[in-house]
């Protein structure tokens, strides 16, 4: 009976079978990010669930105190890769933050507008436009240099922490519609997923993509009409809106070519939009199908064949993105990629596959820990001074701007697809 | 009497405001560890050194309030579960490694520290720490040396108490002192070694000096598939009877192996009655030869395929199978009751099949998965909490078993500890004398009933059935008594 659940969302509450699934036995721990910094078991993957468990069994109220903890919860799903049980940690915790979302809440002018934002600038591409503009402007201003030398923004937290994100040169945005390079008689197609932040901040990711897909005899379209994926949605428990959203990608995207995503979050989502709309009877399937069309770039870039020869001459340090490797378990072939690559010294760091601390927009919501996961990665650079630094994600990729100058260092920042790009140009000239 | 407010007054005066828990979601988060038993604590304390940990201890001692020592929550035996409520003293802000010596390979670490993180930290001096419980990834050096725990590669290294020299503790009493030392031959009583295995019911270790040992030049992992664990038990005795020593031996069911496959994605044969992984180390011309002694005598008894790990990935992944195996059993059950009864080698097939008639008596899935070289059992019985009745019928189907091994010339417990949830079978292995002389041993370190109650030992007053599954949690006020 709906009357009698203690969730404030019953059509979302986490399912009672995925939470009794985790028999805590407690090897989530030490891959759990904010169960290493605190050592607090309500800081932990297990503990999270197991108060979830209480509240779903009425044992427990859904206090501020409890949603506290699984706020700070990074969703990187590192617990979910090592869980013996496969538990559903992700999908358990996009329903309870849904709970989280549904519930009255003191700091509710925070939510509604961090709600608002989600809705109405992150998902409207030209809303999104022009609020992007000028930081893509500044990004590559004279100003910049002057705002850094003074600090004029030190003592504006969270401000500050975006100044340290941005990309030093966003390439021009990409968005739905627009024409990509293509090989001269392409062997095949695929569709390029552009995504929100992606299409305005990180169209040179974009463009590398479809270069070195073209390289491949691969043509990449910016299919029109597609729109942001909803995955920030979802984790933030907007996940009707993050409904929406997957049934105009859907839509939009319907036909047998395969979807490549360069932003693993994107990915992530996308791969699961199947389970998203399992209870939609009209798009049930259609989801499904469209989930497995669903391609990471470097997953689809090791299946082509005669990939050209790349060269760079560089010391590398790649770095999960989580969503990739923990939500898609794809951790070697960004790895065999790189190999490939001549004159190209991989670094391993500790730690490389736990999260950042970017998570989305953690960053901005919990800047404390996502801080604290930030100087780990700044610390791991400091001590083994990479020249690149690799990943496969647009947060993580502004997060470890942020760590690499934390780091003082000059080294650069790229997406897998950006250095696959370069190298295969610098083959080329050889 | 006391109240709850003037314990967590106490509480913070030693570990500071910010170390003590008390809120009823986090009480809540360490009423459990690995195991089905379930108590609330009053309060939990984060004490960061022997100092801090002797001030809680003290504390309590003054207000009458028993004590709990508690590591990372992986134990299998209800030893980290508050029995009689009071004070969970939580070692977790102690996870340092605080010196690594190579060339007397030996290592400084604190209680709390993660054990595979140990290992990690000396491999860039060749070394390893060789206790390697399936829950390592997880599990504290301080949980390890409580209960004296082994793991698959303690065949041939034996278990915790070879592996620590020295421990700094704070006793029942709140006392701080060494037992051993960073030399393995101190003289005296060797109250090192009755303090290993202890499992938290005569104080807490707040350092570790652990031995290390050198990473073996060669490594050679077999997977020996066979049709029925009758076959594979067999070849356990042979493969010891014949002389070989193996690194670890472990053996797993049908059941266990789907499920691990399933959730693991190890390469393991999911059509196979049983499966024996077994490990060789040392000189390469010795393992070889060794491993082929080996596959001959799988082959021998009816072994369908004996695969070799071609690489360190594969022998990894193997080895994932089998450390994660029982985890993945959440696929089958949500809840699971696992068994670690000893038994000779000689006896393994005569107990497996009463663990096959209990399972079939009480309609219970069992999976086996246990370390073969050792004759140490892990029948996990499966089961859903939920259903009425279904724990009782586990409990005492659990019993029987525990009981087979013990008429099999075993014991209760090869490496999990006898916890709160074996302790009333003591007396099935040792008589009213035996046990009275080892509970003399608990005044001596300062244990007059409250460190850590119910636990190793029988009786004790208070010590009924825990509550498995607390109806409520009872948000008791800060004047209420503890």
């Amino acid at each position: 009976m709906a009357s009698d659940t203690p969730w404030p969302l019953p059509l979302d509450a986490p399912a009672a079978d995925d939470l009794s699934r985790c028999v805590h036995c407690g090897l989530c721990l030490n891959s759990c990010p904010t169960f290493s910094v605190t050592g607090l078991e309500a800081e932990s993957p297990r503990g999270r669930i197991y108060l979830a468990r209480a509240v779903d069994e009425g044992r427990l109220e859904m206090t501020p105190a409890v949603q506290a903890h699984w706020d700070l919860c990074l969703q990187c799903r590192a617990c979910e890769a090592v869980c013996p049980s496969g538990v559903a940690y992700g999908r358990i915790m996009e329903h309870v933050r849904a709970q989280v979302a549904a519930a009255p809440k003191k700091d509710r002018l925070q939510r509604r507008l961090r709600s608002f934002a989600l809705r109405n600038v992150v998902a409207r591409p030209r809303v999104l436009a022009a609020m992007v503009a000028p930081a893509r402007w500044y990004a590559g201003s004279p100003l910049r240099g002057l705002v850094r030398r003074t600090r004029l923004l030190r003592s504006f937290g969270r401000l500050a922490v975006m100044e340290a994100q941005l990309p030093r040169r966003p390439g021009k945005p990409v968005r739905p519609g627009d024409t990509l390079a293509a090989p001269l008689g392409a062997a095949a197609r695929v569709t390029l997923f552009t995504g929100c932040v992606m299409s305005e901040l990180f169209g040179g990711v974009h463009r590398a993509t479809a270069r070195v897909l073209a390289r491949s005899h691969v043509a990449a379209v910016a299919t029109p009409g597609q729109v942001c994926c909803g995955a920030l949605h979802a984790h933030d428990g907007d996940l009707a809106f993050a409904r929406d959203l997957a049934r105009k990608n859907i839509d939009a995207l319907e036909g047998g070519d395969i979807i490549v995503v360069n932003s693993a979050g994107c990915g992530a989502a996308m791969k699961e939009y199947g389970q998203l709309l399992a209870h939609d009877p009209d798009y049930a399937a259609r989801a499904a199908a469209f989930a497995a069309r669903v391609r990471d770039f470097s997953e689809y870039v090791v299946t082509l064949p005669g990939r050209p020869a790349g060269q760079l001459d560089a010391r590398v340090a790649y770095q999960d993105a989580c969503h990739l490797a923990h939500a898609q378990r794809i951790r070697e072939q960004p790895r065999a990629l790189l190999r490939e690559v001549q004159g190209c010294t991989p670094v391993a760091t500790a730690g490389a596959d736990m999260c950042c601390g970017a998570a989305g927009i953690y960053s901005l919501v919990e800047p404390g820990m996502s801080a604290e996961l930030r100087a780990r990665k700044a610390a791991q650079f400091r001590e083994h001074a990479p020249d690149v630094v690799v990943t496969a994600n647009p947060g993580c990729q502004m997060q470890y701007e942020a760590a690499v100058r934390e780091a003082g260092l000059d080294a650069r920042v790229m997406h897998l697809a950006e250095l696959l790009d370069e190298a295969q140009r610098n083959a080329r000239r050889r | 009497m006391t109240t709850r407010r003037e314990l967590l007054a106490r509480l913070r005066a030693a570990v500071g405001d910010r170390n003590v828990a008390w809120r009823p979601e986090d009480l809540l988060l360490y009423e459990y560890d690995g195991t089905i038993e379930k108590k609330l604590p009053y309060a939990v304390a984060f004490p960061d050194g022997a100092d801090e940990t002797a001030a809680v201890v003290r504390a309590c001692n003054e207000l009458g309030v028993p004590v709990t020592p508690r590591g990372a929550g992986t134990g299998l035996s209800g030893g980290a579960v508050p029995a009689r409520r009071g004070v969970v003293i939580a070692t977790t802000r102690m996870r340092r490694i605080l010196e690594i010596d190579p060339v007397n390979r030996l290592a400084v670490v604190e209680p709390g520290l993660p054990n595979i993180q140990l290992s990690e930290a000396a491999a860039v001096h060749g070394l390893f720490y060789a206790p390697d419980p399936s829950s390592q990834k997880a599990c504290t050096i301080g949980g390890n040396v409580a209960e004296n725990a082994g793991g698959p590669h303690c065949l041939s290294l034996g278990v915790t108490t070879n592996h620590v020299l020295g421990i700094e503790v704070v006793t029942a009493a709140g006392e701080i002192t060494w037992l051993g030392g960073r030399v393995p031959d101190a003289h005296g009583y060797d109250l090192r070694g009755a303090f290993i295995g202890s499992e938290g019911t005569l104080g807490i270790v707040t350092k570790v000096v652990v031995r290390l040992v050198p990473v073996p030049a060669s490594v050679v992992t077999l997977l020996a598939v066979f049709d029925t664990v009758e076959q594979a038990s067999e070849t356990v005795s042979a493969i010891i009877s014949a002389g070989l020593i193996p690194a670890a031996m472990e053996m797993m069911d049908r059941t266990t192996l789907q499920a691990a496959e399933a959730g693991l994605q190890c390469g393991y044969p999911p059509d196979a009655g049983a499966v024996l992984l077994v490990e060789l180390d040392g000189l390469a011309e010795m393992v070889d030869s060794q491993a082929a002694s080996v596959r001959g005598e799988c082959l021998e008894r009816g072994a369908t395929d004996v695969r070799t790990a071609r690489d360190a990935a594969e022998r990894e992944l193997l080895w994932k199978g089998r450390k994660g195996a029982i985890g993945s059993l959440g696929r089958i059950a949500p809840n699971y009751y696992i068994l670690d009864g000893v038994v000779p080698r000689s006896r393994l097939v005569d107990v497996m099949a009463t663990v096959a008639d209990v399972s079939a008596r009480y309609d219970l899935p069992i999976a086996n998965v246990f370390h073969a070289g050792d004759g140490n059992l892990h029948p996990c019985v499966m089961f859903d909490e939920r259903e009425p009745g279904a724990t009782e019928r586990v409990l005492s189907a659990g019993a029987e078993i525990m009981r087979a091994c013990v008429e099999a010339g075993g014991s209760l417990s090869g490496e999990h500890g006898i916890g709160f949830e074996k302790q009333k079978f003591m007396p099935w292995l040792y008589n009213e004398a035996d046990l009275e002389n080892m509970a003399r041993l608990r005044p001596v370190f300062g244990n007059e009933g409250a460190f850590n109650p119910c636990k190793l030992l029988p009786g004790g007053t208070g010590c009924g059935e825990m509550a498995h599954q607390e109806a409520a949690l009872r948000a008791a006020g800060p004047d209420a008594y503890v």
